[in-house]
């Protein structure tokens, strides 16, 4: 699938959301709903008012970032289904060593910046570690990442949601949460108000994507990642370790998920709750990826329309009787069609326009 | 020292190492800490072990024909999703509370799982998607589509409750002390996979068709040369491969009471066991329903351990079998894969 040019590959990414909400929509009708009302239920959602476009933009922060780190470890040929419990590790890591520094710094603004930067650090940390294992088990132990990082995603998820019900817990506190953070943590929201999203938060994500861009691109490290991924044979040839430099790709995806977690704690919730109730960001972060063609550039858009659909949700759950699932089959139905670009090369020739391939 | 000869010789070590520390851990549990082993592991341990491994084994079994043959269902997972929720679906709309109404709805899941089987492996096949992204749209599809289906069927993610296959027990047998209670007073779908396991090790290893997947897998070009379709040997494992895995989900719900579908849906990572299960056994029926076992019997004991209340947090006691997954992947490693894995086939005329 990674044989398409650029052109090629938005077209199919534009197509595939098409047909899948096409395919949507049939299912609204065919559930004995008003398909109409379900679209307009869908766009409603995402930009129908401030609020709701705050939700859509604070969501789709979260999305680009995963997506970011799924893209990393895609370029270079390994698949990093683990960003989930990558997000996890690094989200309790982060609100933990926020909660234990914050009796030693200052309680003003100043203070507040170094409990974040201790927290963002903690985060990328904690979360590169636990990609490196998956890579250290692939490079060393020829033992098949995919698996590996699934089999980890379920062991964080259970993991954390321990720590949190039994040592991390709030105290005196029904929920499944730590402490909240101090009121020194967090991001001003700058535009819109009180919605768990702030513009400051954007503008670091856009930043992140453009020095990940920077480095897959202009510097050797990114440059030996990129050839072990689509040119393995020729990578090792001219001197890069192949072992180390898997090793070294999931280490920096994880630490991107890392970040993606401490945006979560630090901008959304101020405070870290059971794991098994957080939306499933690293999933959907393969979608977000794979629509990109893993481009870290093009994983703006592609996020940007996830924020959209999954900030529709909400509303949709609200306001009608369709169950919001659909969502997320949808999501399914897009992934499924970006994997099969010859489908929509086949039926391009049928309809006799962009054969030139052939 | 050759990598393959270092790799034998680390696996024989690795196996005398886990039997030395399961041995050593059983002594200290006994002894210091007074854990009532033989309460454990009771022959109705044993039995409902070999309940719980029935669904991974045959997810395991169709993963494994799939990928002899050159293809990689990674999808597998989703098939048992939909197969448990179309057992689900035809039990309820079959109506009735009996055993016939459970059959009947593992009939009707293992059809429609075929059916997009056949759908996954023309996209695979004919169109050549990438097995692993396509896959894992499957996986998301089902996540999505059976619980909205249930939602739109009975208002709840959940179904209400469905009726089960029971026990099949043979008078008389079944008062065999140990063997009769794990062989002849077990679910018949135990019995099953059991057939299924035996069936398939026979039809890949002692027919000609056996042999056609291997060399579909290992060698697709002296394949036909030979005058044999690759292609068409892959559908059919393809296909196969999802009516297992869609199989596998109707018997984890005929095993249970409803469809669960919230969280990661009732089926919760047993498809993907399911691929970890024919990689430790290497390829071979098997093998794979041996390592299913293994897996069944970890998930056991967390059930075991708390009807004797030892004092094992549930959340930690879930985990072990993704546990003992890593810790065997990263001691084992991977498997030898059959050459062409993950390649289209085109034929060159």
């Amino acid at each position: 699938m990674f044989d398409a040019t650029v052109l090629e590959r938005f077209g199919i990414a534009l197509v595939s959301i098409l047909v899948a909400i096409l395919l949507g929509l049939l299912m609204v009708a065919a559930a004995g709903h008003n398909p109409v009302v379900f679209l307009n239920n869908l766009i409603v959602g995402a930009i129908g008012s401030e609020r709701m476009l705050a939700r859509t933009l604070r969501l789709s922060t979260f999305f680009i970032v995963t997506g970011v780190a799924v893209a990393i470890a895609f370029r270079a040929g390994v698949f990093n289904i683990g960003v989930q419990g990558q997000f996890v590790v690094g989200g309790l890591a982060c609100a933990m060593s926020i909660l234990w520094a914050a009796p030693y710094l200052p309680s003003g603004g100043l203070g507040g910046v170094g409990l974040m930067l201790i927290g963002t650090v903690a985060a990328a940390v904690s979360g590169g570690l636990y990609g490196a294992l998956p890579g250290v088990l692939k490079a060393y132990a020829d033992a098949n990442e995919i698996i590996t990082t699934i089999m980890l995603n379920f062991i964080a998820i259970g993991a954390v949601s321990w720590l949190i019900t039994n040592p991390f817990r709030e105290a005196g506190s029904t929920n499944v949460q730590t402490e909240p953070l101090p009121a020194s943590v967090g991001l001003p929201p700058v535009v819109f108000g009180e919605s768990g999203f702030s513009v400051i938060g954007l503008v670091l994500t856009l930043a992140l994507v453009a020095v990940v861009a920077v480095v897959m691109t202009r510097t050797r490290f990114g440059y030996d990642m990129m050839t072990s991924g689509y040119q393995a044979s020729a990578a090792v040839y001219s001197g890069v370790d192949a072992k180390r430099n898997v090793v070294a790709t999931m280490t920096f995806s994880g630490a991107v998920a890392g970040l993606a977690s401490a945006l979560f704690v630090i901008m959304y919730q101020g405070r870290f709750l059971e794991p098994a109730s957080i939306h499933t960001y690293g999933y959907d972060a393969i979608a977000v990826s794979l629509l990109a063609a893993n481009n870290p550039l093009g994983v703006v858009p592609a996020g940007l329309l996830f924020g959209g659909l999954n900030s529709a949700t909400s509303y949709i759950q609200i306001y009608s009787d369709v169950p919001v699932q659909l969502i997320d089959g949808i999501v399914g139905i897009v992934i499924l069609f970006v994997a099969v670009p010859e489908l929509f090369r086949m039926a391009a020739r049928r309809a006799d326009y962009g054969g030139e391939d052939e | 020292m050759s990598v393959v000869e270092y790799a034998g010789r680390r696996r024989v070590r690795l196996v005398g190492l886990a039997v030395v520390a399961a041995l050593a851990v059983g002594v200290v549990a006994t002894v210091a800490f007074d854990v009532p082993l033989d309460r454990i592991f009771t022959v109705g341990y044993v039995a409902r072990s070999m309940e719980l491994a029935a669904p991974i084994t045959l997810a395991a079994i169709g993963g494994l024909y799939a990928e002899k043959s050159g293809v990689f269902n990674i999808g597998l997972e989703g098939f048992m999703i939909f197969g448990a929720f179309f057992a689900a679906v035809g039990t309820y709309f079959a109506g009735g509370s009996g055993a016939v109404h459970a059959w009947a709805g593992i009939a009707f899941a293992t059809a429609l799982t075929t059916v997009l089987a056949v759908l996954f492996a023309v996209l695979l096949i004919r169109y050549k998607a990438d097995q692993i992204v396509a896959g894992l749209g499957v996986w998301f599809i089902a996540l999505g589509l059976a619980p909205f289906t249930a939602s739109v069927i009975w208002g709840s993610r959940n179904s209400p409750r469905i009726p089960s296959v029971g026990r099949l027990t043979v008078p008389g047998l079944s008062e065999i002390p140990y063997l009769g209670r794990i062989v002849f007073d077990q679910s018949p779908l135990v019995w099953l996979t059991a057939l299924v396991v035996v069936g398939s090790w026979v039809f890949l290893y002692r027919t000609n068709y056996g042999y056609w997947i291997q060399a579909a897998g290992e060698n697709p070009e002296a394949l036909d040369t030979a005058g044999i379709d690759v292609n068409r040997v892959r559908y059919a494992t393809v296909i196969f491969s999802g009516a297992m895995a869609g199989l596998g989900g109707a018997v984890l719900l005929a095993h249970s009471s409803s469809f669960v579908g919230t969280g990661q849906t009732m089926v919760d990572g047993r498809g993907w066991l399911g691929i970890v299960a024919y990689l430790f056994g290497n390829y071979n029926p098997i093998g794979a329903a041996a390592a299913a076992l293994l897996f069944g019997g970890v998930d056991m004991l967390q059930g075991q351990l708390q009807t004797l209340n030892i004092e094992l947090s549930a959340k930690l006691l879930e985990l072990l079998p993704y546990i003992v997954v890593i810790v065997v992947l990263g001691g084992w490693g991977k498997t030898r894969v059959p050459a062409s894995v993950g390649e289209p086939y085109e034929t060159k005329d």
